[in-house]
């Protein structure tokens, strides 16, 4: 029998959320007070998260985010900025000695993506990964993940694109020029691809995450078991949001 | 006097490095060390930052002062290595 893990989907939360969300169960799971865990979320409104180390004003236009009504958040993970609008996110929290998990970090991104690339062949998408961060099709980036480690936990978390659009991802996000702003929308273009552009028709979140759910499954041999966030994992995240998330402090820290 | 450096590390991520620099004494007053890539634990960063205020810009102090810190406190960088950071820093003040 194969063991069981707990699946969360939280559909339509804000960045804030989203991110304490992933520390609260991070958090719950290092104290052995819930099994490992899957989530799969969306970001309402749109939003920004940057890396851990990066700069916001230096990444992220604030005035065309307020303009735009799009959320900006710093992530615990490192990483870059990644614009989240039309996508699937996921977050697998998992101890750092679970069998599954290998030791090497590098290695440890490898099989993880291994579920979201299995969850694409379910799609019909041939996926591979790509050292560091990346999941490529045909060469194109379709997916962008980020791992950490607190507590002998491991939090990783990325995005599989439905859908792209490029103009208005760098018209939040800062170009060092305008000069290059629009050879580098164009290269970026190129190398940036989404389940819709690789289909050739859209897919809805539901139909992804099934699959997605499918590729977890197989890749680690369990079974995703439905189910919600604890008292406890409520209570963090809301604390998380506010004195972390949601703060001036944490999001302009560098 | 304020500083900024941009460096793409070789087969890694992009550093921006925003120093506040003592030109008399060619010191470090202040570090800020940016960019996408993977520090393990994260904490370690604002370690290094704190251990290279008042540092001489010069390669081989900023080389051995960066790797000993990493030594001593079990640091894993990924995307990011301890040429380029010290690489990074060096082009805050020599731009060549």
């Amino acid at each position: 029998m194969s063991e069981r893990w707990r699946f969360l989907l939280t559909p339509g939360k804000t960045a804030f959320e989203n991110m304490a969300i992933d520390w609260a169960v991070l958090k719950a799971n290092s104290t052995g007070s819930v099994p490992p865990t899957v989530r799969f979320y969306t970001w309402n409104p749109s939003a920004i998260s940057i890396g851990y180390f990066q700069s916001l004003e230096e990444e992220v236009d604030l005035d065309m985010c307020k303009k735009l009504g799009v959320d900006y958040v710093r992530r615990i993970t490192g990483g870059g900025a990644v614009y989240h609008e039309h996508e699937l996110t996921y977050s697998i929290v998992i101890p750092e000695s679970h069998p599954v998990i290998p030791r090497n970090i590098l290695k440890s991104y490898d099989r993880i993506c291994g579920a979201l690339i299995k969850g694409l062949r379910y799609l019909g998408i041939n996926a591979r990964y790509a050292p560091i961060n990346d999941i490529l099709v045909g060469g194109k980036k379709i997916s962008g993940n980020a791992q950490t480690r607190k507590s002998k936990v491991v939090l990783q978390h990325g995005t599989v694109l439905l859908d792209v659009d490029v103009d208005k991802m760098f018209s939040l996000l800062r170009v060092p020029s305008e000069k290059i702003r629009d050879k580098l929308i164009s290269d970026v273009k190129q190398r940036v691809t989404s389940i819709k552009h690789v289909l050739g028709r859209e897919m809805s979140f539901e139909e992804v995450a099934d699959a997605m759910k499918k590729g977890f499954e197989e890749e680690f041999n369990v079974e995703l078991v439905e189910g919600c966030l604890t008292k406890g994992e409520l209570e963090d995240s809301k604390s998380f949001e506010k004195n972390y998330f949601s703060s001036y402090e944490w999001n302009h820290k560098k | 006097m304020k500083l900024k450096s941009v460096y793409k590390v070789p087969n890694g991520k992009l550093l921006k490095i925003f120093m506040d620099y003592d030109a008399e004494g060619n010191l470090i007053k202040d570090i800020s060390i940016t960019g996408d890539f993977f520090a393990y634990p994260e904490e370690a960063v604002e370690l290094l930052e704190k251990k290279l205020r008042g540092a001489r810009v010069d390669r081989d102090v900023l080389f051995s002062r960066i790797n000993s810190v990493i030594e001593e406190n079990d640091i894993e960088f990924i995307g990011l290595n301890v040429e380029g950071l010290t690489k990074a820093i060096m082009l805050c003040v020599y731009h060549e």
